[in-house]
């Protein structure tokens, strides 16, 4: 850890200092501003207007405008982009200390997506570029559905699936009752799951700040290490526009009572609400952006309420054409009921039910958690020539949580650090090679990581280095990577892995394909490593010799326009994965039952991932998102757990004017198996059907969003008694200055 | 292009009607009496009384019994006879078995520390099992032995059973 301390505040100054001397470059250059309307004349904001090949760029305000500053003179390309709309360009000719107005008018179009990504190759590419599988939440989207978090807002993406707050992409996950991930989150690119269990904290990042997440589907340890065994989200915050700008969400809302008087658990209906203001100012040289927030629920379950606050800020000084220092940073604090598991016979008043879906077992009563996350990040981004860029960033991420009755907790530090160069051999983008080195030390002090009811400390450090190269052949575009991890845990050697990719990106007349083969790993996390707890009733005891999950992962994609107004993603993938870590039952040498995690599994997943996406008409969009999957414990010659075989998704949307209507629909099959069968086997299992409908109202700076998430109020669960949402009726106000 | 989107909205709302979780009755319950034979071995871990919808003939439907394992009570040992009861949702069962649980047990190695040790017969044919129907009320007097001389693997009821 000292190592790690030391590095970013040595980095930092000396960065500094060489960016101050490059300021003066400043006088030289011109200014490019304008405005970005749709083609009826109404202004469009966020569209992000950049300066090709040059890393210039802006979004424009709610009034259509923007203003880019630092631009060298000469004859230079303006582009527009904005999800659903054909991009724009322009040219002209600027002298030094021009201002030159260049104004787009855009064309509505559902189909085109923002081409450029930043995910998939650890650097900016455009969207057919990549070899894998990539999808978009955009920030019109994200408006569109009027959701409050963020998983909200990735859980209706083509193949992924939430299920009790764990991501699946593909099936990657199943779930593993909290511990470990297969997804690894990224905040701005820096990783951010949680240092002991490895989970993912989705309220680490106020939905208000974020701008589009980038999901990326497949093994990413190519690249990215050990938690990105099955995809990687990145969720990408706003820029900050020049000026003073504000925004202001209110949210409110209710939920449906239970379909039944007999599982009836209060007299009143519950509520929800919460506000979310930011404000931002902003240079051509110094922007900042402060974000504040709060929120409740009374759940909609018994013991189910949160209360929440959370606040995010941003930093950002460009000393430079193409140089950006940036710090972030966010803290939010979440107490909520824990509601374990719902009761049946004997475990509360089932008012003679075989089990009560919204009541929790009466020996759980006073269940609740604290739990408090945030993180610190500085980036330094240098685009030092059209051959070569380089970018270094230093970062702290903190989870601590507390849970009461009963009552444990823990507190983990991750310490990170990155450097990554980027070079566009002989300036273009036919050669490119993507290298860095990454390092981390997470430091976990809790009472349940280690022995029972006593305080125990690990530290776990993982270094890294990778490389991949990019080479255009004719019409094809062929990449090659590796990265080489080495994990350590309490200063012992617990994995050293290699994870190589290869993939092949060619368009055709029948649309652009891809392929792409890697491999993937999952070190162990300290909670699977060493959690000492009781659940449902067995004692679970530690294992600290766990070995790495490792997985294979094939893919061949295809995106194509079937017709003017439909277009056509379809991927087949397949995995073959090895010593997956999953909760087992065991016998101690005294004959007690007991539970422990144990590299037991081999499994295969492999399937079909397929979208529709269309616009029979400029007002009306469509999409059809189907997965099929088929996973197998190749272990147990049985269906994998938690993995449904189909998952359909049918979105619709029409706008008129300044409204619009729409809705989505998601069905998925009811889960085969379970872990833990034992236990939960014979509980009841649905298929999810749930059918979210929403309408909107926009006109200037307000808009105004009504959802009727689960309209029907399906009454359905996903993993062991543990209710899914019912019928959630919000409105969502938003004024944006 | 209405109808078809009037269709297409139509088709969701009556693909998510119906289904779902519903209320369900508390589980009626299969209760009797159990008769011991032979000693206890000392290797017992506990012994359960279970029931199947179908019998087990594959490994993986052996843990398809009802109750669930948390609802599982031990049978007392050391009487000549014990009464039971468990809480089993309405059906029919093709099997109340007792299972012997040997110390060690893991599902790993369920096929050599599992036994059945007895079961409910038909009355009319007592070399074949019971069948109990269990409606709104509890099926009682489901009263079997247990022989703790005579237990066998459950792979006996595989397809094909072990030799």
């Amino acid at each position: 850890m000292p190592i790690l301390h030391a590095a970013v505040p040595v980095r930092l100054p000396a960065a500094v200092l060489l960016l101050l001397g490059a300021r003066t470059l400043g006088a030289q250059t011109a200014v490019v501003y304008g405005r970005a309307t749709d083609s009826g004349g109404v202004p469009l904001e966020y569209v992000r207007v950049q300066v090709t090949g040059a890393a210039l760029a802006g979004l424009t305000h709610p009034d259509g405008r923007y203003r880019i500053a630092g631009v060298s003179p000469g004859t230079i390309v303006v582009r527009a982009s904005r999800v659903g709309f054909v991009p724009a360009l322009d040219t002209v000719t600027v002298e030094p200390g021009d201002s030159v107005g260049v104004n787009f008018a855009m064309r509505a179009n559902a189909l085109f997506q923002d081409p450029v990504i930043v995910t998939a190759a650890k650097r900016s590419q455009f969207l057919d570029q990549a070899v894998t599988s990539v999808a978009l939440v955009s920030d019109s989207d994200l408006a569109r559905r009027a959701v409050v978090t963020v998983d909200e807002a990735v859980n209706r993406v083509p193949g992924v699936q939430f299920l009790s707050g764990q991501v699946n992409i593909r099936g990657s996950s199943g779930f593993v009752e909290g511990l470990g991930s297969r997804v690894l989150l990224l905040v701005d690119g820096v990783p951010a799951n949680e240092g002991d269990r490895g989970g993912i904290d989705w309220d680490i990042v106020p939905l208000a700040d974020v701008q589009r997440v980038e999901v990326v589907k497949g093994a990413g340890s190519a690249l990215y290490g050990s938690a990105a065994f099955g995809g990687v989200v990145n969720v990408i915050t706003r820029d900050i526009a020049v000026g003073i700008h504000g925004r202001a969400r209110a949210t409110g809302g209710w939920y449906a009572n239970p379909p039944s008087d007999v599982w009836k658990f209060r007299d009143g209906s519950g509520g929800l609400g919460g506000v979310d203001l930011t404000g931002s100012y902003g240079t051509e040289a110094l922007r900042g952006a402060l974000t504040l927030g709060g929120r409740h629920s009374d759940g909609y379950r018994q013991q189910d309420a949160s209360d929440q606050w959370e606040t995010a800020g941003r930093a950002e000084w460009l000393p430079a054409p193409g140089t950006r220092v940036t710090a972030s940073g966010a803290w939010t604090s979440h107490q909520y009921d824990v509601f374990p598991t719902w009761c049946g016979p004997s475990q509360c008043d089932t008012h003679g039910q075989a089990f009560q879906p919204f009541l929790i077992d009466t020996s759980s009563q006073g269940s609740y958690t604290r739990s408090n996350k945030g993180y610190l990040f500085a980036t330094v981004d240098r685009t030092a020539s059209p051959r070569f860029a380089w970018m270094a960033r230093g970062s702290w991420l903190r989870s601590h949580f507390t849970d009461y009755h009963p009552d444990d907790w823990s507190v983990s530090d991750r310490l990170g650090a990155e450097v990554r160069g980027v070079a566009h051999v002989g300036g273009g983008d036919d050669r490119v090679l993507t290298f860095g080195a990454e390092g981390a030390h997470t430091h976990v002090t809790s009472d349940i990581f280690g022995n029972l009811g006593q305080v125990a400390s690990h530290d776990e450090v993982d270094v890294a280095a990778y490389g991949e190269g990019e080479q255009r052949l004719g019409r094809v575009r062929l990449t090659a990577g590796a990265r080489l991890d080495g994990v350590a845990v309490d200063g012992v050697s617990q994995a050293v892995q290699t994870s190589p990719q290869l993939g092949a990106v060619l368009p055709t007349s029948l649309g652009t394909w891809r392929a792409s083969v890697g491999r993937g790993f999952r070190a162990a996390t300290i909670a699977e490593r060493f959690v000492t707890t009781e659940a449902f009733g067995f004692q679970v005891i530690p294992n600290p010799s766990l070995r790495p999950e490792t997985a294979w992962s094939f893919e061949l994609g295809d995106v194509t326009t079937v017709s003017s107004w439909a277009r056509l993603d379809a991927a087949l993938f397949w995995t073959e994965a090895r010593q997956l870590i999953e909760p087992t039952f065991l016998v101690d040498p005294s004959g007690v039952a007991k539970i422990q995690v144990q590299n037991i599994s081999r499994a295969r997943l492999r399937g079909l991932d397929a979208s529709l996406t269309m616009t029979p008409i400029p007002s009306l969009t469509g999409a059809i998102a189907y997965l099929l999957l088929d996973a197998r414990d190749l272990a147990n010659d049985s269906v994998l757990a938690f993995r449904p075989k189909h998952l359909l998704t049918l979105s619709a949307d029409y706008r008129w004017r300044t409204l619009s209507v729409g809705g989505d629909f998601r069905y998925s099959s009811r889960i085969e198996r379970i872990e833990l069968e034992a236990v939960f086997g014979n509980d009841p299992r649905v298929p999810a059907k749930v059918l979210d409908v929403r309408a909107g109202w926009q006109r200037g700076a307000l808009s105004a969003r009504l959802l009727a998430a689960n309209a029907l109020n399906y009454i359905y669960n996903l993993v062991p008694r543990t209710l899914e949402p019912v019928r959630t009726v919000s409105v969502v106000l938003t004024w944006t200055y | 292009m209405w109808s078809r989107v009037a269709c297409a909205g139509l088709a969701s709302a009556t693909l998510a009607c119906n289904g779902g979780l519903q209320p369900t009755p508390a589980f009626p319950g299969i209760s009797g009496i159990v008769t011991y034979r032979g000693a206890v071995p000392d290797s017992t871990q506990a012994v359960y009384v279970v029931a199947y919808h179908s019998f087990p003939h594959s490994r993986d439907s052996l843990f398809t019994f009802q109750p669930p394992v948390q609802s599982l009570d031990t049978l007392p040992l050391g009487g000549a006879t014990a009464p039971y009861n468990i809480p089993v949702e309405s059906g029919r069962y093709e099997w109340v078995v007792a299972v012997w649980v040997k110390q060690g047990f893991t599902l790993a190695n369920a096929d050599s520390t599992l036994r059945e040790t007895g079961y409910y017969r038909n009355p009319a044919d007592t070399s074949q099992p019971g069948v109990v129907n269990v409606l709104a009320q509890p099926a009682e007097s489901i009263d079997f032995v247990i022989d703790f001389e005579h237990m066998h693997p459950p792979c006996r009821y595989y397809t094909p059973p072990c030799p």
